[in-house]
């Protein structure tokens, strides 16, 4: 036979039992709506910081290489071989290499402030394509370039700028490295992925050469190559620096790191959608357990839908889509407070907002499907309900 | 009186028995005609089967032994869906606890009455305008039940039982629970109603508005005594 009850006039009959009892309905749905909300937040702020991450290292490249020698037993800088950027060059799918040379020239704000406080900054003797090669960005200035490398300049990481109290170079200012006068002619954006680079100043190998007689042998060398031969590339670097001893050269992806960082956050974010999950669990159990009541409460309605024509199928759906609708309530709430929080935290942090609509979708979807499961029992004993039995006072 | 009378409604020696424990037989190898356009009521003793009773007439409930024929159908063949539309469009039940839905208006509750018809929700709501002015409340429409007294809200369950035009009208002690006054108001609307063509069988334990049917049937321990 035809269903009668139109579609339409359904939701009216669900919605009925929600509205004549809004205060329950609010109480019942919140299990839902914590558990969506627990689901939305985490998934947003995964998506949010992966969305940031790929953003970073879109930016920094991942096609980028850093090769030092192991630290010797003492901590001492081993030296790489001479010659070895030549060496690495030969590699094919290799774009572009330089070198650096770390010391331990002190770096000081003034002469008033004692050789032992340097403050773990270090001074790093730099060519001019490290800037290009690291991808890094000069807030002022300029970085070490051809024609600076002789004279006593040098340029500044993020961190070491604003641990000596230069933010700007409008008026020119000088800082001590290793006893030497050094005018500061630039400053260097955050790199993110070099934070050893950021706590370093740099000059260039002509003055390190004549005031503290550093020769030219690289300790790191940074490599940019064909993104497609990378791993390719990670490999045979190695072996083509120090063909006796590969083990002793330390090679490692920057951005390695980062994503690291990040599957370790994604350790975590299964624990939250796991809470989530109960969260949602517990939310079923107590719409399955409120429509129960509801439905012994409610006799009377049955028995009077049954007398006006009501068939078992047409009580049946009413509980049914009932349940479903309080749960849905759950679920938009859930989705709206989930949203909110991931905006919070995605502003309160600084990175990109970014919820996929697939997963708000999924997550409705799924508070839609806890409704109806949990909404089966209590259904059918509605529909179970003897007519007779019903208008009985 | 019509020359000839047409029998809407045949029991046909049923019986209704509780399995309990303890078993109970609530309506004991009872066989009654009820014609067209009849105006009958029920009395007897409280627990004598009366609800029993009407509830069978009324498709509510089954039979544990006899048949029931209702305009000539014998219902024992009928699955719930065909029970259902058949006391959705013949039947209008009236209840002693009016059993109007708390947070619907009186307009609502009426337009129930049409829910499971297939009609339009305006269509309902206007038909259930009309009905209500029918019974004096046309200015009550926008109320809810525990805004209004039990005369009315016992109106506006009339209302809803008449807005799908049945052929029949079954009342469970439709005045128990009113004063005198609201209860005369009530059993005047059956009896107008009867007038109008209606089948209307009542059962009321107050043997004044019994004596004012044409009918009266009396019930003990599930048999027709009178
Ligand atoms: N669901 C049930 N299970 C067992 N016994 C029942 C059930 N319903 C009714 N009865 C019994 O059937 C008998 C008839 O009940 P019924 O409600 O028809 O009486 P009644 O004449 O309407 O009484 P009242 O005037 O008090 O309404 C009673 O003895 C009652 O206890
Ligand atoms: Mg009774």
């Amino acid at each position: 036979m035809k269903q009668r009850l139109k579609i339409k006039d359904l939701f009216f009959v669900a919605l009925y039992g929600v509205r004549a009892r809004r205060g329950r309905a609010a109480l019942t749905s919140i299990g839902i709506g914590i558990g969506i909300a627990a689901i939305v937040a985490v998934t947003g702020i995964s998506a949010s910081g992966r969305a940031d991450l790929l953003a970073t290292l879109e930016s920094l490249g991942t096609n980028l290489i850093k090769a030092s020698p192991q630290a010797g037993f003492f901590g001492t800088q081993e030296k790489l071989p001479d010659g070895v950027v030549g060496m690495v060059e030969r590699i094919g799918p290799v774009e572009e290499v330089t070198s650096t040379t770390q010391t331990d020239l002190i770096v000081r704000r003034s002469d008033f402030i004692s050789e032992f406080e340097g403050g773990g900054i270090s001074t790093i003797v730099t060519s001019p394509e490290l800037l290009q090669v690291v991808g890094g960005n000069l807030i002022e200035g300029r970085f070490i370039q051809d024609g600076l490398s002789n004279i006593p300049v040098t340029v500044l990481g993020s961190v070491t700028a604003s641990r000596l109290g230069i933010n700007t170079l409008e008026t020119p200012t000088k800082i001590l490295i290793g006893n030497e006068w050094f005018g500061v002619v630039g400053i260097l954006d955050e790199l993110k992925i070099h934070p050893d680079l950021d706590r370093s100043v740099f000059i260039g190998y002509g003055v390190a050469k004549t005031l503290f007689d550093i020769d030219k042998e690289p300790t790191t060398i940074y490599v940019r190559a064909n993104p497609t031969y990378i791993e390719d590339v990670v490999e045979v670097i190695a072996p083509s620096m120090n063909p006796e001893n590969p083990d002793q050269v330390q090679v490692s992806r920057p951005s390695d790191a980062l994503e690291a960082q990040e599957a370790a956050d994604a350790a975590f974010t299964n624990l939250l959608l796991g809470l989530g999950s109960v969260a949602l669990l517990v939310g079923g159990v107590a719409i399955a357990n409120v429509m129960v009541m509801s439905v012994l409460e409610r006799r009377m309605e049955i028995g009077v839908r049954r007398s006006i024509g009501a068939t078992r199928r047409e009580i049946r759906y009413q509980f049914l889509l009932e349940s479903i609708v309080l749960s849905g309530i759950g679920g938009l709430v859930g989705v709206v407070l989930g949203t909110g929080v991931t905006l919070g935290y995605t502003n309160y942090t600084d990175i990109v907002f970014s919820i996929p609509v697939s997963q708000v979708l999924g997550a409705i979807l799924l508070a839609l499907l806890i409704g109806a499961i949990s909404g089966v029992y209590p259904a059918i004993k509605a529909s179970k309900i003897q007519p007779a039995e019903a208008v009985r006072k | 009186m019509k020359s000839k009378q047409k029998t809407v409604i045949a029991l046909k020696n049923i019986s209704k028995i509780y399995e309990g424990p303890p078993q109970v037989k609530a309506i004991d190898e009872l066989s009654l005609e009820i014609q067209e356009g009849d105006l009958v009521s029920i009395v007897g003793q409280s627990g004598s089967g009366k609800s029993t009773l009407l509830n069978m007439i009324g498709l509510l409930d089954t039979v544990t032994e006899g048949t029931v024929e209702i305009e000539g159908q014998d219902i024992s063949s009928l699955s719930d869906n065909e029970l259902s539309k058949f006391r959705g469009e013949k039947i209008g039940f009236i209840f002693q606890s009016f059993f109007l839905l708390p947070g619907l208006t009186a307009q609502e509750n009426v337009a129930e009455g049409l829910l499971y018809q297939g009609i339009k929700r305006e269509e309902r709501l206007k038909k259930a305008a009309e009905v209500l002015e029918d019974v004096g409340l046309g200015d009550r429409i926008t109320h809810q039940p525990k805004e209004l007294s039990g005369g009315q809200q016992q109106r506006v369950a009339i209302a809803r039982a008449l807005v799908q035009d049945p052929a029949f009208i079954l009342a469970d002690e439709p005045t128990g629970n009113l004063d005198k006054e609201s209860g005369m108001n009530i059993l005047n609307i059956l009896k107008e109603l009867n007038k109008q063509g209606k089948t209307v069988v009542m059962i009321t334990h107050n043997q004044e508005h019994a004596k004012k049917f044409k009918k009266v049937i009396t019930l003990t321990d599930g048999k027709i005594v009178a």
